[in-house]
Order: structure tokens, then sequence, then C-alpha cells
């Protein structure tokens, strides 16, 4: 029976015809920069998906390693293993040397293992645990050559370990030869040290004697080691080289990325020559030589798949795909034929433009330009050590804030991450920041275009008045409004005027990119609107005549409660999620073919929703809390008297001028017809979402903070629907179990109108709702712009009149 | 083909038209007027999806 291991879909010689038999290495948090981030994400579909990358470019066999420094080695194992077990092919390989971890997994897999590793450092204890271990669930053992006195460097002292070990392991515990793979570990020939220059050697000619000397065991290396501290494009063939010579010696297995082992027979004579110089210590100067010899060659990356493409092709293709991979090996080999600076003006950032242009004609989605963002921020973040600092000088730099009083920042993130990825220097200056600190600002940074933001009504109407202050304090730059409450008629009639130079609406990140390429053209002016005949009234029911006979509900109980036990997954069947996948994601269909976008919504939108909705309820990020109540009240006028125990608070409404001048005071009934009642409710989902999605943005990842963003404003909506209903059964105006789609619709009876909104858009009522409710004991205040913090809440009147319904005033 | 709000979910169905805005069945989407909003949020045409 021919040594092997096994996965639940095959068994795989040890020794390989062609040797040697290659172990992926990539599954590490240790040697894999993506790994180490998707286990700390624990996103362990994008751990799968490195194994299966490896499986594609080569692995026969795959390690696997969680250890990492605060984590639990244990439970993330176990996670991966079960997961690895059904979706990989080939065999695996524990790297671990906890017994504790191993004892839970060996179990659990469906094949034969092999156990990475054993040693002699602690005396042995560990060696026998692991080993019958090894010996009960029939697993192979990685045997690295280290005692109680270290490492192993010399051959005799390899020979002399590995011989301790095959003692114990066959002789004591009863392991066969064959179950024996030794690492005799190798050390690096690259780092100049004088006592290291022999390692090679020391290497091979260990793996011979032991071949020699205790037959039927197998061998494995760490490949990638003999080449640490050298260029990656050298160490490629520097380890092919090492590699072909250890196989020549007897090693039939091999820890490596199977990505980067070049067959020697591709590999030159020349570059032999060179590699053969360093390995076997044949100069004084091998090193040197080395090192010289590869700075020389022309660089020529090939990135697997993209075999064919050249590099800058690949790097093109990969920001317009979104797609990471290899990133730090392509832009290495790069640099071999272009100055990093001409890497990011050249091809980076024209193939962001296209990006941009793609978006623009609706052909990329936004979610997708994030990720094509997020490969633009990676590789200059990969650039930036070989560049001298980008130099400010002539790069366009804009201020960017969010207005005083307001929190909201996803609009202005958005355009923060696509200004500065399409090469632009933004100054991101946060949020609540009044007029004077952006005066200050923009003159201290010297900026050449200055970026406002806000959602509230009231951030628009403070953007009109900042402008004054701008022209008063003598600003020259022109400045670019966003927000979801302007309008193009708001910025030309009402800012335009206050200021001298441009004032430029912009809808969203892309329309304000092409602000700035316009003011680089010297194009740029302010906006403008065209009366047009508008042939419609305004939205919202359109009858007259408010009929307020029938009878005002009972209410369970007057004055307010708190409820703090809510079921965060109750939310997602109240979440709206054609405003969160098409709206807040930006998932939409534009000019898709039915069959495309379901397909979409298939393979992406649906599974990245519902990762997102477990990741979200198993961390405990939602912590949805409300206050609410019930108040007698009567309207007078324009106003809402609503009496607590507290005194008599008022809520002045806004009427609507033109037909049909409706006004929510009209919805309740006046002291003359005996009064009426209200309810009122403020809700929040807590602030650790939101929290979580600012550390996302501060870290690069601009998908996932989208995402999550959209995830938790809709979830707040979604409790705010919840609640409603809730409060519309204890009002008996409706019975269980509502119709969740004509909600959508208010397929209701009343109305409930959230202060900001535009049936009611002053804030200043959240002034009496919060002498009402008492929000701040479920953590909720106000900014000075009487906007709710955290950001994820939302207030609202009930109203349970019939006739009541959304309008504008 | 209808068309869904992405800003609060309201169906644009052109069998139905939009009573709440003045406008008769057998309006395309296409074809409704300047100035047309949605009549629940009031978001412009703009912020609207081809549904089906």
């Amino acid at each position: 029976m021919k040594a092997s291991v096994a996965s639940l879909y095959q068994a795989v010689e040890l020794n390989q015809e062609i040797p040697p038999l290659l172990i992926g290495e990539r599954c590490n948090p240790n040697g894999s920069k993506a790994f180490k981030e998707a286990l700390l994400a624990e996103d362990w579909d994008a751990c799968l998906k490195i194994a299966l990358d490896q499986e594609a470019r080569g692995a026969q066999v795959l390690d696997l390693c969680v250890a990492y420094a605060g984590r639990d080695e244990t439970a993330d194992m176990v996670q991966l293993t079960k997961l690895f077990a059904g979706s990989c092919k080939v065999p695996l390989v524990f790297d671990s040397t906890s017994p504790d971890t191993l004892e839970q997994v060996l179990p659990l897999y469906p094949g034969r293992a092999i156990i990475n590793s054993i040693n002699l450092e602690d005396g042995g204890a560990n060696l026998e645990r692991i080993c019958k271990l090894a010996k009960k669930y029939g697993a192979a053992v990685i045997a690295l050559t280290i005692n109680l006195e270290g490492m192993a460097l010399t051959c005799a002292k390899k020979v002399a370990v590995a011989k301790e070990i095959y003692a114990l392991a066959v002789d004591t515990y009863g392991l066969r030869p064959q179950d024996l793979l030794f690492d005799l570990l190798t050390f690096t020939v690259g780092s100049g040290d004088e006592s290291m220059r022999d390692a090679a050697i020391e290497t091979l000619n260990a793996i011979e004697q032991v071949k020699k000397e205790l037959p039927g065991v197998g061998f494995t290396l760490g490949i990638s080691n003999i080449s640490f501290g050298l260029r990656p494009a050298a160490r490629k063939v520097l380890n092919s080289v090492f590699l072909h010579q250890a196989v020549e010696v007897g090693l039939n297995t091999a820890i490596v990325d199977a990505a980067k082992v070049l067959p020697y027979a591709t590999i030159s004579d020349e570059d032999r020559n060179v590699c053969f110089d360093l390995l076997f210590n044949r100069s004084p100067d091998a090193l040197m030589t080395f090192i010289e010899h590869f700075e020389q060659a022309a660089d020529v990356e090939e990135d697997g798949d993209d075999t064919g493409m050249l590099a800058e092709e690949t790097l093109r293709h990969k920001v317009l795909k979104g797609d990471k991979e290899g990133l730090d090996d392509l832009l290495t080999g790069l640099r071999g034929r272009w100055q990093p600076l001409d890497i990011i003006n050249n091809l980076l950032v024209p193939a962001m433009r296209e990006v941009g242009d793609l978006f623009g004609r609706g052909e990329l989605l936004l979610p997708f330009v994030l990720q094509s963002a997020e490969v633009m921020k990676q590789s200059v973040g990969l650039l930036e050590p070989y560049m001298e600092k980008l130099s400010d000088e002539g790069r366009t730099s804009i201020l960017l804030a969010t207005v005083a009083g307001d929190v909201h920042d996803i609009g202005k993130n958005l355009v923060d991450i696509i200004l500065s990825n399409n090469g632009y220097k933004v100054h991101n200056i946060g949020i609540k920041v009044p007029a004077e600190e952006i005066i200050a600002k923009a003159g201290e940074l010297d900026v050449d275009v200055v970026g406002l933001s806000g959602l509230l009504v009231k951030s628009a109407l403070l953007m009109k008045e900042n402008l004054a202050q701008f022209q008063a304090a003598e600003m020259s730059q022109p400045v670019l409004l966003g927000g979801a409450a302007l309008t193009k008629k708001f910025v030309a009639q009402d800012c335009a005027p206050n200021y001298q130079n441009a004032v430029v609406y912009c809808m969203d990140a892309f329309a304000g990119l092409k602000a700035i390429r316009e003011f680089e053209a010297g194009t740029l002016h302010s906006t403008t609107w065209e009366e047009k005949q508008v042939a419609i009234n305004k939205p919202g029911p359109q009858q007259e005549v408010l009929d307020r006979s029938h009878p005002v509900p009972e209410v369970p109980f007057m004055g307010r409660r708190l409820v703090d036990d809510i079921d965060a997954e109750k939310l997602f069947a109240y979440l709206n999620q054609a405003a969160l996948f098409r709206g807040r994601w930006g998932y939409r269909r534009g000019k898709m073919a039915k069959e495309e976008y379901e397909a979409l919504n298939q393979n992406t939108v649906i599974p990245l929703y519902n990762r997102l909705k477990e990741q979200a309820l198993n961390e405990g990020w939602l912590e949805p809390k409300l206050v609410y109540g019930y108040f007698n009240c009567y309207s007078r006028e324009e106003t809402l008297v609503v009496r607590s125990e507290t005194g008599d608070k008022l809520f002045p409404f806004p009427r609507q001028t033109g037909s049909p001048g409706l006004c929510i005071a009209d919805y309740f009934r006046n002291e003359a017809e005996g009064g009426d009642k209200v309810g009122f409710f403020v809700v929040t989902i807590g602030d650790q979402l939101s929290r979580i999605t600012h550390e996302l943005y501060a870290s690069d990842s601009y998908h996932d903070y989208l995402m999550l963003h959209g995830l938790g404003v809709e979830l707040t909506d979604a409790l705010a629907e919840y609640w409603h209903e809730k409060m519309r059964i204890e009002m008996g105006i409706q019975h269980d179990g509502g119709d969740m789609e004509a909600y959508v619709a208010q397929g209701y009876q009343g109305s409930r109108y959230g202060f900001g909104y535009p049936a009611c858009p002053d804030l200043e009522a959240h002034l009496p709702i919060f002498e009402l409710l008492r929000p701040e004991e479920i953590q909720v205040s106000l900014t000075e712009s009487y906007e709710m913090v955290p950001e994820m809440t939302t207030s609202a009147i009930i109203a349970h009149h019939p006739q009541a319904k959304y309008f504008a005033v | 083909m209808r068309y869904i709000c992405t800003r609060c979910g309201y169906v644009y169905d052109p069998e139905k038209g939009d009573p709440l805005n003045n406008i008769p069945p057998g309006v395309e989407f296409e074809d409704l007027p300047e100035g047309w909003v949605c009549p629940l949020c009031y978001a412009e045409p703009e912020h609207f999806d081809p549904l089906d």
C-alpha cells in the first residue's frame, strides 16, 4: 500500500510520480495577509476561497493554520475543518502544535490528514500526545528537527534529532516510518548572515543522510524560507532551484505557494548558476552577484490565469474587476519597468476613470465601484514605500465637511473615496463642522475646492447661510453642495446668489468628480435652474374635506414606556429589501435583462445580505430599543397641543400653501370636538453598528462600509415599521399580521410622520418629544440642529385618522 | 414595465397609473410628465429602477 493521504473525495500519494507533492501554504494568518484578514473578520467563505484558489493553481494538499494571538485556535480550526472537509477536493494538513486542537479536529476529518507538526523542544511531552493522536486517527505526521537546544542548524544535528524523534514516534508510539515526514529545516541564504552561508548545504546533506539511515521516512520543507529577505521575483527563482535540488536528494513533499513554483526546465542556465553559487556557497560574493543579477533582469510577472496578458493590462483588469488577488506581486513586477508615481498616474488613475465612466453609463454598479476603489487604495498603499511622499504640489485639493448639527456622512465619505482614488487630495474634516471652521481650514490647508454635505432640510438651509458667511470672509474657492434635501432649484435660486464664486449642486460622488474636472479645465460654473411647465399637483392626498367624526381609539396606557427587549431578528421581516438592495446598496437593474438581474440577485446580493444578517445577529451588532407613548391632545389651528404630566407640549406644524392645504394638526380633533389621542416614538438600533461601519471606513473596506451602513439605516426604518404596526394593534385599528408589502404604500389606517421629513421638516419638534419620551434613557441625544444621535435612530408622531397619509408642505 | 422607487419601495404600475398625482392608467413610466415625483416619498424619477 503506497503511502497516501486522503480527503473526502480522493487519495493522494505522498510519493508522486513527479515529485514533489505540493502542499499549499497560504491558509495561514502568519504567511498570508489575505488569509489573516479573512480569519480576523471570520469571513469563512473568504478563507475557503483562498484554499480553493490554491487548488486551482496546483496545490495537491493544503496546509491549514489558524493560530493567531487572541483567537481561539481550536474553535477556528474546527470551524474551518468542517468547511474545508466538504469543499476541498485535496487532503489537508492540520498545522497546529496544540494537542488539544488536534484532538478536536482529527475526528472531524473524513479522510487521512497530515499533522504539522511534532518536535522535541519541550522534551517530548507534546510529541507523545500528538503521536498517540496520529496513531489513533491514522494521521501522518510532520516532524521538525528542533530539540531542547533549539533548531538544528547543522547536518549532524539535524540527523541526530531526526533519529531521536524516529525512535520515539516509531519504536515507542508505534507509527510506521512512512507516516513520518521530516522537516529538516532550512534557513535563508539571503540575509547576508555569514553563519548561514551553508544553510542550504546543511539541509540538502541532511536529507540525503536521513534518507539513507532511516529508510521509509518521507520529507518536507518550507521551501520559501531559503530566500527570505530577497526580492519576490528573485525568490521565486531561487526557491524553484532549491526545490529541484532538494528533490534530487530525496525530498518528496514541499510546503510552497503553488502558484509561485517555476518549472526547473524554464529556468535559464545563467539563472541556475547564479542560484547554485549562492546555495552552495561557491564564492564569497555570491549573494551580491545574485542580488545584482535579479535586479537587472526584466521582471515578467505572470499571474496565473492572466497568463498572456501584459502586466499593465492585468492591473487595469484588476481595478475594473475589483480583484485584489496577487496585487503585491503584480506591482512589484511593474516597478521593474515603471516609476511608482507613473504606475499611479498612467495606469491606476485612468483605470479608475474608466470605472467612473462605466458607472455613469449604468454598466457598473456602485458596490463594484467601491471594490475597484479598494484595489486602487491598496495599490497606492503598496507603492507608497517606494515613492517619495506624494507631493501635494499641483494636486487639486478638496475640503469636505458635513455642516453643523448634522452627523450624516455616508455621502461625504463616498465622495472622499471616489475623489481620493482618482488622484485628488482630500481633506475630510468630518461632521458637524461650523462655518467658521470651514473658512479657517479652507485657508489653512489652501484647498482648491470646498464641498459641503448634509442630510437634513435644516442642513440645506445652513448651507445657504454658510455661503453668505463665506462671502463675507472673502473666500475664493468654488463650493460643491451635496445632500438628500438639496435640489437643483434650491441651490440655483437660494444658494448661488449668496456667494460670488461657483456654487454647484452635486447629486452624488461622480457628479462631484465631474465638477472637480470641470474646475481643473476652467469650465466650472454655478448650477442654474429653469422654471419648467410643471403640470403636477403636489403629491399626497388631494381631498379637501376632513371628517373627524370617527371614534378615537382606546390606548393601553397613557404616558411613556421604554422597550429594550426586542428580538433583533424580527426586524428583518419588516426590512424594505428594494430600498436596501437597489437604493442604499446600489444594486439596480438599470439596463440589465431580467435574467441577468435575477442572476445578480441570486449570486451576489442575496448571499451578501444573508451573510451580513447572520453576522449582525451573531455578533450582537443590533441593539434595538425604543421609547414610546400615548397622550391626550387636541389641535388648535396648526398646532397640536399634547397634554402630559409635565405640562402641555406644543407641536406647531406647517400647512401646505397650495391646495389642498394639508397640515398634520388637522388629523386630530380640536378641543371643542373633545380632543384626541396621539402616539409618539423614538426608536434606535443602537450605536454599535454605526461604530463598526466607521471602523470599516477607517480601514478602507469601502464596499463593506457601504453595505453595512445601508443595512443599518434600513433596519432602523424596519424597526419603525415594526413598532408602528405594534401601536396600530394596541390601538385596535389593526388586527394582527398585516400585509408587509402593503405597508410600503401605507396600506393601513393612519400614518406616522418622521420629524425632518416632508410633512414636518422642522426638527425643533424633537425638543418636546424629548420632554415627553425621555429618550436619554435609551442613550439617544440631540445635536444642536436637533438631530438625533446615534445616527441609526428615528422618531415619529402617530396619527390614527383614516385620512392621514404622507404629503409634503 | 413597472418601476420601483429605490428610496421607499413604492411601485409605479402603468396599468394603475398614479391617482395621487392625477396620472391615469396607461401611462408608461418614461412618459410621466416633467416634475413627477414619487407620491409617497417625493423621490425624483432618477431614483426609480425597472422592476418587470
